[in-house]
């Protein structure tokens, strides 16, 4: 390239080029020097501490549309730093050594130029943890960060597994790791797959590709959501199942296992998204659905024998025997996982002591349920109950500015699983318990054989949408008694626009909340998809409702309106 | 050159020469232990120079800037161009057992 070629901008551009640049970070302007000693004090007591609930203005660090930080939140010396050495430090680093650990840096790379989902999404991993964690203080910002350090790694070690697999990624070529996977769909959960632990991995087809990416960065997700439409499909069924087989339109899924097990959860969209997969993918395929009418013992034995069926179709694809000790051995670490889940509940329901915010709780319970038995989840809860623990002993207030305590109720949106932690900053909205968190609330039995696979079938049939959204009014109408066992006094409704189960329901949702005189407030969305109903209409909607109904005052005005359209 | 301004040069680099003498003495007078602390006192001084940069990029969100201006638009260019190969041609069977 010659010199000559290199435009160098004109004065008058360049003016707007640094305006936009210098719109990106704190005006100096806006520093207030301290005029009197009184104010001085004041001021050291901000840096110090950081500034009380109410007088943060949070809304205020951000850039305009993108949602990105003029500057990162100033939470007082102690807290800051614990984020600033903790979070940002401790989980950039622990990426690295993730990526190390479950394979090599060459494949990483060679996965991120090939997968859009995996450029696009993983990099910009700490911003979701910023706007999970915005606002909080003490022991609410390090338990809540533990659940995302967490989530990560688990996601870390799928995609490299699956990297690590990849034929797409060999020019076709099938290595060791190749055979050694077994695929499934995100909604089959991982616990089938325990007695084949110790050699195969299991990795979700659609976890890491479709799943967590809405959550990271809601971009990448419509690329798939408009590839399924580019099909002729229609575009009103879940965005959902759309974008789960968006993924395969767009060439975009790893080669990286020999065989394929599928479900139908959690409703007729999903076995139209697995007929997609089963076309594009082309290889042996077991499907186990998740029954509709489950309470029905003879649905239960159905299921229990489906389990059974498809040990038999994976020791006839992998050659390897089932091994009832590994499943036995498994299933006992996951129930202890259980056992502290209901801990937390415990703690969460009786005390104003839980340390772990809305979004975080959502997140991590979701996702060891589905995925299941992790080392990860073992150390983190390690952590979170030493935490706790002090919490409950020194009775501290971990959300000292609740107002109301919210159950989200239905299934969340994606793109905006942060909106709690917004509730929270802005309105005094703690949503202390949320559906996703509470479908899986059983242990397995691990004495025989039968009682195992028993239980396991049930696990199977409470799959996340099944049991409380799309699966009969019993299970959906339970809201009433977990509102009362978390002393909740408000519920969010999720308001799933495209999904055509929990529509059939609004009315008497609506009636029974009349009944029983309870405030709920409705949010419409379109699970991964940010283009029907953007945040900005969320919290909208939410602001309406606490100024007109609720007639009360935000706790912090400048998160009342602003606009993060192109937010991650 | 003027003979002036050369005198003056080979002056100067006398002066430099004799300087440059009297440092490496000086160097050579001094303990190990002052050595030590002298070389801690450098690595100390590097290493809170990368710290304060850090925190710099942390405080002003500089990892979130770049990434959202400059590598998800090349990546996102990078994905866009792709060569991708049409999954519709492939016909609605197994083709392989």
């Amino acid at each position: 390239m010659k010199l000559s070629a290199i435009k160098l901008p004109k004065p008058s551009d360049l003016t707007g080029t640094l305006r936009a640049v210098a719109a990106l970070f704190p005006d100096p302007r806006d520093v207030k020097l301290p005029k009197n000693r009184k104010e001085a004090r004041k001021a050291a007591k901000d840096f110090w501490y950081g500034k009380p609930h109410g007088e943060r203005r949070l809304g205020d660090l951000y850039c305009e549309k993108t949602g990105l930080y003029k500057h990162r939140e100033w939470r007082g010396v102690k807290d800051t730093f614990y984020y600033f050495h903790m979070i940002w430090l401790y989980n950039y680093a622990n990426m690295v050594m993730d990526i190390m650990k479950f394979g090599s840096p060459v494949t990483f790379v060679k996965g991120l130029w090939r997968y859009r989902w995996m450029g696009q999404t993983y990099l910009p991993v700490l911003h979701w943890f910023d706007r999970g964690l915005e606002g909080m203080r003490g022991p609410a910002l390090r338990a809540s960060a533990w659940h995302y350090r967490a989530m990560t790694c688990v996601t870390i070690n799928q995609f490299m597994n699956m990297f690590e697999a990849d034929g797409n990624l060999r020019n076709g070529a099938h290595n060791d790791a190749w055979h050694h996977a077994m695929a499934h769909k995100e909604t089959v959960w991982g616990g089938i797959f325990y007695p084949w632990m110790d050699k195969f991995k299991h990795i979700p087809l659609e976890m890491i590709p479709y799943f967590v990416t809405c959550h990271v960065n809601n971009h990448t997700v419509l690329n798939y959501i408009d590839a399924a439409q580019s099909l002729g499909l229609p575009g009103d069924p879940c965005p959902m199942c759309q974008a789960e087989a968006g993924i395969f339109v767009l060439d975009d899924v790893p080669d990286y296992a020999p065989f394929l097990v599928t479900s139908n959860e959690a409703c007729d969209g999903s076995v139209a998204s697995t007929a997609i997969q089963d076309w594009f993918w082309n290889r042996p395929l077991f499907a186990m659905p998740q029954p509709m009418q489950f309470d029905d013992p003879l649905v239960q034995e159905h299921c229990a024998n489906e389990i059974r069926e498809c040990w038999k179709f994976i020791e006839e694809q992998t050659g390897v025997p089932f091994n009832w000790e590994l499943l036995k051995e498994n299933l006992e670490k996951q129930n202890e996982l259980m056992r502290f889940e209901w801990e937390k509940w415990d703690v969460d329901a009786k005390t104003g002591s839980y340390p772990i915010n809305g979004v975080a709780q959502a997140l991590y319970r979701i996702y060891q349920s589905q995925y299941g038995e992790h080392f990860i989840w073992h150390f983190v809860d390690g952590k979170v109950n030493k935490i706790m623990t002090r919490c409950v002993e020194k009775k501290i207030d971990t959300f000292p500015k609740t107002r109301h305590r919210v159950i989200a109720w239905s299934c969340a949106p994606l793109y905006y699983s942060n909106w709690c932690t917004w509730a929270y900053n802005c309105w005094g909205l703690n949503t202390v318990i949320n559906m996703d968190s509470l479908m899986f609330d059983m242990t397995i039995r691990t004495d025989t054989l039968d009682h195992c696979v028993e239980d396991m079938a049930r696990y199977h049939e409470w799959a996340p949408m099944r049991r409380m959204a799309v699966g009969g009014m019993h299970h959906i109408f339970e809201l009433w008694d977990y509102m009362e066992r978390f002393r909740c006094d408000m519920v969010m409704m999720y308001d799933q626009l495209q999904c055509k189960g929990m529509q059939g329901v609004v009315g008497l949702f609506e009636d029974e909340f009349r009944k029983r005189n309870i405030h709920a407030i409705w949010m419409p969305h379109a699970l991964p998809d940010k283009r029907t109903v953007s945040r900005a209409e969320i919290r909208r909607i939410i602001n309406d409702y606490m100024t007109t109904v609720m007639k009360e005052e935000p706790l912090d005005p400048s998160l009342l309106e602003f606009d993060d359209d192109m937010s991650w | 050159m003027s003979v002036k301004k050369r005198i003056l040069k080979a002056a100067l680099r006398k002066e430099a020469k004799r300087l440059r003498k009297a440092r490496r003495a000086r160097r050579a007078r001094r303990s190990p232990l002052c050595r030590v602390l002298r070389l801690f006192g450098k690595l100390f001084a590097l290493l809170a120079a990368a710290y304060a940069a850090l925190f710099a990029v942390f405080f002003f969100d500089l990892d979130g800037k770049l990434l959202y201006y400059v590598v998800e638009p090349l990546l996102v260019r990078h994905y866009d161009r792709m060569e991708r190969k049409n999954p519709l041609e492939m016909p609605y069977e197994m083709k392989s057992e």
